[in-house]
C-alpha cells in the first residue's frame, strides 16, 4: 500500500441519502459533515469485489474492478432495479380506469432512485426513468482512476470536441448532452475531474484540449456543470504515504473506512466506490501526521 | 407549469376581446359542479359532439382557433377540475395535445370545433366519461391504441402479457390467438414482435370491437400478420385446431355482483360485454380453459388475465388437477401491484 495516494476530499456527498449509518464510534462528535474517501489504487479493496458480486455480475461487468452500470443494456440495468408504480389499492385490472403511469426505479447496487411521471404510458415512463437513472449514476457514482496510466475511455472521447488532440479520427462525431450515450462519457469526465481534484486545467491537459474547451464542455449540460462545480468546491487534502507513523494512522483510517463501507453495504447496498468518513476520523489521522 | 401557462394567457388575452362564452355552455358549467350520477345521461348537445366515429386524435386539424380563445378555454376547463382530482389537469393537457395539431400555434388548428371540445371536457369531468373515449385513444406500451365506446380500454396491467409472449421459445414464428381482442391492442403488440411466418388470429364477438381492432391493425400496418375474425372465443378458429403456438386472452372476469360498485368511468361507460364474467367472474375463463387443449399444439403456451389472486389460484388449481394430463408448468403470475393477475402454462 506504500506509495499509494490516499485522497480525502470534502464533498457534498451525493449518496448521502439514505443517510448512511455510522458506527457509534464515529457518531459521537456532533454533526460531522460527510466526507468522501477515495483510494486511487489500481486494484480495488477486497471488500469491493464482495460488493460487486451481489448481482452476480462481477465477472462480466466488474472487469475494471467496478461495476460498469452504464455499460449495461436497458434490460440488464432494469434487472438491477426494483420498480415501483405508485401502487394502486384495490383490485386493479378491468376494475379501474386510471393510468398507473408513474414509474419509480430504485437501483439496488447504488441506492439511486429515478422516477418519471410525465408520460401517458407506463412503457414510456419506464424508459424515461431508466435514462434518468443512467444520468444519475453518471453524476453520482465515482470510480477511482490511476492518473499515471490514464487513457480516456472511448465513451469520454466521444463527448469531446473534435479539436481534442487525443481524439482519434475513428471516434466519430461529437456526442451531445441530448444523446443517450452522453451519460457514460459524462461519468468518465467526472471521474477524471475527481481524480485531478477538480482542476479543469489538469483535466484539459489529459484530454488534449484547452481549459476553455473543457469548461465549455462542462457548461453544455446543467447537471454536469452542477456536479463538476461540487467537485471543484471540494476541499482536497493529499496525503502522501511515506513514513510509518502516517501509514499507521492511515491504515487505521483505511480499516475504519472499510468497516463503514461494509456496514453501509449491508444497510443499503451502496457500493464500495465511495466511503463516507467523518471529519473526526480524518482529523485524527492528520494530527498524527 | 399549468399556472404559468394560464397566467401568460391572461396577460395576452387582456389585449384582445374575450370570446363570448356560449350561453348553453355556461349553463353546463353550473351543472358541472353538481355531483355526477349515472342518472344524468348524456343527452342532446352532449352527444352531438361525438357523432363522428373517427377518434378525435385522428380527425383532420381543420378548425383554426386564435390562441387567446384556446387559452381562455384552457382556463375555463381547468376551473372545472375539482381539487380532489388533480389528475384531471394532466388530462386537460393531454386533451389539448391530442385535439390540436400544435396547441401553442396561433391560430391553433383543432381537430374539432372549440365548442365540441368544451362539451367533450364537460362529459369527462361531469359524466365521468373515460378520458380515453374522449380523445379516442389510450397510450399502451409503445402504442397509441384507438378506442371508442363499445370496446374495453386496454389496461396497464395487460401490458405484461406481451412480455410473457416474448419469453416463449420460438414465439416469433408461431401462430397466436388473441381471444376477445377488443381494441386489438394485444394482437397488434404481439404481431409487431413476430417474424415473417408469425401470425395472430384475433377474435371478438362484438362488431364494434372488430371495427376498432381493424383500425388499429391498419394503423400499425399489421394486416399481413393479424387476421381478425368475428365470433365468440374459439368458434372462428375451427380451421386452426392443434396449430396454435399460443392463446392469449383478457376475457371479462368481474363477478356480476361487483359490477354496480365499479368506478363510474368503468361501470357507466365501458361495455358490460367486456367486463361481466358471470356469477363468480369465471364463466369465460373456464370456457377458455376447456377449449385450450384442442387448439394448442403440443408445447403450446397460454396466458389469461384474471380478476386477481383468488381467481388465479382457483384456475391454477383447476388446471393442474382436472387437466393435469393436458398442461404443465401452470402458474399464477404477479402484476406490477403484486396481485396474481395472470395464469400461464404450457400444453403437454
Amino acid at each position: 500500500m506504500a506509495g499509494a495516494l490516499l485522497r480525502i476530499a470534502r464533498c457534498y456527498s451525493p449518496l448521502s441519502s439514505p443517510t448512511p449509518r455510522l458506527p457509534p464510534l464515529l457518531r459521537r462528535r456532533a454533526s460531522p459533515p460527510l466526507r468522501f474517501l477515495s483510494v486511487s489504487s489500481s486494484s480495488p479493496p477486497p471488500a469491493a469485489s464482495a460488493a460487486s458480486s451481489d448481482d452476480g455480475r462481477k465477472g462480466e461487468y466488474g472487469r475494471r474492478g467496478w461495476d460498469d452500470h452504464l455499460g449495461m443494456s436497458d434490460d440488464e440495468l432494469m434487472g438491477q432495479c426494483d420498480m415501483g408504480t405508485f401502487k394502486a389499492s384495490g383490485p386493479g385490472g378491468q376494475h379501474r380506469n386510471k393510468r398507473e403511469s408513474a414509474v419509480r426505479l430504485r437501483h439496488r447496487p447504488t441506492g439511486i432512485i429515478a422516477q418519471a411521471v410525465e408520460d401517458r404510458s407506463q412503457h414510456k415512463n419506464r424508459a424515461s426513468a431508466l435514462s434518468r437513472l443512467r444520468t444519475l449514476i453518471a453524476l453520482k457514482v465515482r470510480k477511482p482512476i490511476n492518473l499515471e496510466e490514464y487513457t480516456p475511455p472511448v465513451e469520454l472521447l466521444q463527448i469531446l470536441p473534435l479539436k481534442s488532440t487525443i481524439r482519434g479520427k475513428d471516434v466519430g462525431p461529437q456526442i451531445g448532452p441530448n444523446n443517450s450515450k452522453f451519460a457514460p462519457g459524462m461519468q468518465a469526465l467526472l471521474d477524471l475531474l475527481f481524480a485531478v481534484e477538480g482542476s479543469v486545467s489538469e483535466a484539459a491537459k489529459l484530454l488534449g484540449l484547452s481549459t476553455g474547451a473543457v469548461s465549455r464542455l462542462i457548461l453544455s449540460d446543467d447537471s454536469l456543470r452542477t456536479a463538476a462545480n461540487e467537485l471543484r468546491a471540494a476541499k482536497v487534502i493529499l496525503v502522501q504515504i511515506s513514513d510509518c507513523t502516517c501509514l499507521c494512522s492511515l491504515t487505521r483510517a483505511w480499516h475504519t473506512a472499510q468497516h463503514i463501507q461494509k456496514l453501509k453495504y449491508q444497510a443499503s447496498g451502496i457500493p464500495s466506490i465511495t466511503y463516507h468518513v467523518t471529519q473526526s476520523l480524518i482529523q485524527s489521522s492528520l494530527c498524527e501526521h | 407549469m399549468l399556472a404559468s401557462a394560464s397566467s401568460a394567457a391572461v396577460a395576452s388575452s387582456s389585449f384582445l376581446p374575450r370570446p363570448k362564452p356560449k350561453p348553453h355552455l355556461l349553463k353546463r358549467l353550473a351543472s358541472a359542479l353538481t355531483p355526477p350520477s349515472p342518472l344524468s345521461p348524456s343527452t342532446g348537445a352532449d352527444a352531438d359532439a361525438d357523432q363522428d366515429p373517427t377518434p378525435l386524435f385522428l380527425r383532420p386539424p381543420a378548425h383554426p382557433v386564435p390562441a387567446p380563445c384556446l387559452a381562455a378555454f384552457r382556463r375555463r376547463a381547468a376551473a372545472l377540475v375539482p381539487p380532489s382530482a388533480p389528475h384531471l389537469h394532466r388530462h386537460l393537457r393531454w386533451l389539448l395535445a391530442d385535439a390540436a395539431h400544435d396547441p401553442d400555434a396561433d391560430p391553433a388548428l383543432l381537430r374539432a370545433p372549440l365548442g365540441d371540445l368544451e362539451a367533450l371536457w364537460l362529459r369527462h369531468v361531469r359524466d365521468r366519461r373515460p378520458f380515453q373515449y374522449v380523445v379516442g385513444n389510450e397510450h399502451w406500451r409503445d402504442l397509441v391504441v384507438a378506442v371508442r365506446e363499445g370496446v374495453l380500454i386496454p389496461r396497464p396491467e395487460t401490458e405484461a402479457v406481451v412480455e410473457m409472449v416474448g419469453r416463449v421459445e420460438g414465439f416469433e414464428a408461431g401462430w397466436w390467438a388473441d381471444l376477445g381482442t377488443g381494441s386489438g391492442a394485444i394482437a397488434v403488440a404481439v404481431a409487431r414482435m413476430l417474424g415473417p411466418e408469425g401470425r395472430v388470429f384475433a377474435t371478438d364477438v362484438s362488431e364494434v370491437a372488430i371495427e376498432v381492432a381493424r383500425l388499429n391493425v391498419q394503423r400499425y400496418e399489421m394486416q399481413d400478420k393479424v387476421q381478425i375474425r368475428h365470433g365468440s372465443w374459439f368458434e372462428p378458429l375451427e380451421d386452426l385446431k392443434g396449430k396454435l403456438m399460443g392463446v392469449i386472452s383478457n376475457p371479462p372476469y368481474i363477478p356480476t355482483d361487483d359490477l354496480p360498485g365499479l368506478q363510474p368511468e368503468v361501470g357507466w361507460h365501458e361495455p358490460k360485454l367486456a367486463l361481466d364474467g358471470g356469477k363468480d367472474g369465471l364463466d369465460h375463463l373456464l370456457h377458455l380453459c376447456e377449449g385450450l387443449s384442442s387448439v394448442l399444439k403440443p408445447g403450446g403456451f397460454f396466458v389469461f388475465e384474471t380478476n386477481g389472486n383468488k381467481q388465479s389460484e382457483f384456475l391454477v388449481d383447476f388446471l393442474s388437477t382436472k387437466w393435469d394430463s393436458s398442461f404443465h408448468d401452470v402458474e399464477a403470475v404477479l402484476d406490477f401491484a403484486d396481485i396474481k393477475r395472470f395464469v400461464t402454462g404450457y400444453r403437454r
